[in-house]
């Protein structure tokens, strides 16, 4: 396109200069074979692949060709060279093709040939020499910069697309391998003994497998920007991976649920205080259930086991003994964070219920 | 067939699942418990094609298929008859797709790791129009319901008083099977029928997928009227 129109200027001002033309017919050939050169390198230009040196090689060579043969056409006191400004389409293009350097050389090239042409240098003739030496290296420059752009853009969204086909494969071999370990640990549970044995340590596989996927999941979630903003703990996420532990069954709402880092961490460890606590006093493994609601306001948690319970008086008995209970160290810690704990017990098990504020008072007491 | 015949004839069970060696394990167990298995399917496609000719009363269903997902195919058969039952049998535990395929219309979740008489309990209860629920399962409804009732979350979409309701008796039926609590205890507990405590449950799933239903269609009419 800048071609066409440098071209279109060259020869208007040779058409108005034609006085300037010592030989006439000259001029005409020069012009023409611009002409004939514009439309080839446009056709060849306009494919990346036919982009190579030699065309190039050859584009600056018939600008610089068609400069040095001015002043024969013309005679050695010329005002305006034949091509006029269509040499900048070739140097151009030496912008493009060489970026930041391609189009300093040719902007030297062809502004050296220029002015050793002339019989007397002018202002201006150094003006558009100037001006060449400053605008080739810059819009090479910036043509490195968009390649260099386009080139990250591109790694960026194969990356991406690798990560999505990475997660869709691991999904795929996760869930065969879920499938496997289930198997493994309905059967062996059937049939006892040592496949019992087997059986349990799928479970438990399978358990680990289950909580690693969830985990990459919300990895995954975060890097589309979608997870949690920094400072702030997914609590239904941290809560999910105690299904690790034996006879554990954690019950979340659907999605995030979004707690400043500190209190989702404490409310984490709590609970973890908590089944710590089943499994000391109920057993090893045995049966406890978390579920995690989510309030506008505030998290519920509930712990529950089916364990015989806390006797009554064992706690009181403790206080004042002066030993810091489980019981109170779970209550202190809950109401560190502004909430409350309430503790049920008794035959049918201990239930412990805990509502934390989801934003973090600022206690004035 | 004859109202007395009902209770021998035995439950027509077809079972969808990509993985050979558990579609086999999972016939063979529901064979051998006098259970017919009229159709099995490894894909999406197979099951939908397979369905209407066989017409099980029971579709277990693993979620994680090729083709059209449980989701979809969950759909497809309730639209194609509203009389058969899906009971989700999943791999992956709790996640948010068990949700979605409730919100659809399944009746029933149990994880894959549950016992060979989990299974058929869980079948039988299904076929007989009862919802089987997991704690996990019980803790993703709970969730909905409140995020349904949060202004803040639930959406512009919802911002009128349509959004589903619990009773508060509904709601702590709810938590207790979150909580991991059985039919049976929740009903001593509250000192409820074990029917009562099975109907406060499948309350809760009806709500949510008449929701479902109306949020879907209120989708196509606003689509609809935008294409005018």
């Amino acid at each position: 396109m800048l071609r066409a129109i440098t071209l279109v200027n060259a020869i208007g001002i040779n058409v108005y200069r034609r006085d300037e033309l010592v030989h006439p017919w000259g001029g005409v050939a020069v012009v023409a074979a611009i002409t004939v050169w514009s439309l080839v390198v446009s056709w060849v230009y306009a494919d990346a692949v036919r982009r190579s040196v030699g065309w190039l090689v050859a584009d600056g060579a018939v600008a610089l060709g068609a400069l040095a043969v001015t002043p024969l056409v013309k005679g050695a006191d010329f005002d305006a060279t034949i091509p006029g400004f269509w040499v900048m389409s070739a140097l151009l293009a030496w912008a493009i093709r060489f970026r930041l350097w391609g189009g300093l050389g040719a902007a030297l090239v062809i502004g050296v040939t220029d002015l050793l042409l002339r019989a007397d240098l002018t202002m201006t003739n150094y003006g558009n020499v100037y001006l060449l030496l400053i605008g080739g290296p810059i819009v090479g420059f910036l043509c490195g910069s968009l390649q260099e752009m386009a080139v990250a853009r591109d790694d960026a969204q194969r990356s991406a697309a690798a990560a999505a086909e990475r997660a869709r494969l691991a999904r795929v071999v996760h869930d065969g391998v879920l499938q496997v370990l289930a198997l493994v640990q309905r059967r062996g549970t059937e049939l006892g003994g040592d496949a019992a044995e087997l059986g349990r340590l799928a479970g438990e596989q399978e358990r680990r497998l289950r909580t690693l996927i969830r985990a990459q999941d919300a990895v995954r979630d975060d890097r589309f920007g979608t997870g949690a903003v920094a400072g702030t703990l997914d609590l239904a996420d941290a809560l999910a991976r105690l299904r690790v532990r034996a006879g554990v069954d954690v019950a979340v709402p659907g999605g995030s649920v979004d707690v400043p880092a500190e209190i989702g961490e404490e409310v984490v460890a709590v609970v973890g205080a908590c089944l710590d606590n089943v499994a000391r006093h109920v057993g090893e493994g045995a049966p406890a259930w978390v579920l995690l609601e989510a309030f506008p306001d505030r998290v519920e948690v509930s712990v529950r086991d089916e364990g015989p319970g806390i006797p009554t008086g064992r706690l009181e008995q403790a206080e004042a003994e002066g030993r810091l209970g489980v019981a109170q160290s779970i209550r202190g810690r809950v109401e560190d964070l502004g909430g409350t704990v309430t503790l049920s017990t008794g035959s049918c098990g201990t239930e412990w219920e805990l509502t934390v504020p989801r934003v973090r008072e600022r206690s004035t007491r | 067939m004859s109202e007395a015949g009902e209770q021998e004839t035995p439950i027509r069970v077809m079972v969808v699942d990509d993985h050979p060696m558990w579609r086999d394990a999972v016939e063979r167990d529901l064979q051998a418990a006098g259970l017919d298995v009229v159709a099995v399917a490894a894909d999406g496609h197979q099951a939908l094609a397979r369905f209407p000719a066989a017409r099980p009363q029971v579709v277990v269903l693993d979620l994680q298929i090729p083709g059209p997902n449980g989701v979809e195919v969950t759909q497809q058969v309730l639209r194609t008859d509203p009389g058969a039952r899906v009971l989700i049998l999943s791999a992956s535990g709790e996640q948010d797709d068990v949700l979605e395929a409730v919100k659809a219309g399944a009746t029933g979740y149990l994880v894959k790791s549950a016992s060979r008489a989990e299974l058929l309990d869980a079948v039988r209860r299904v076929a007989r129009g009862d919802s089987v629920f997991t704690p996990g399962l019980a803790g993703l409804v709970l969730g909905e319901f409140r995020r349904l009732s949060d202004p803040a979350t639930a959406g512009p979409a919802t911002g009128d008083d349509d959004h589903p309701e619990l009773t508060e008796r509904e709601t702590e039926v709810l938590k207790m099977v979150a909580k991991g609590m059985s039919y049976k205890q929740i009903a001593e507990r509250l000192v409820l029928s074990h029917r009562t405590v099975q109907n406060h449950v499948q309350n809760t799933l009806r709500k949510l997928q008449m929701h479902n239903r109306v949020e879907l269609t209120r989708y196509a009419i606003e689509r609809g009227l935008d294409e005018d």
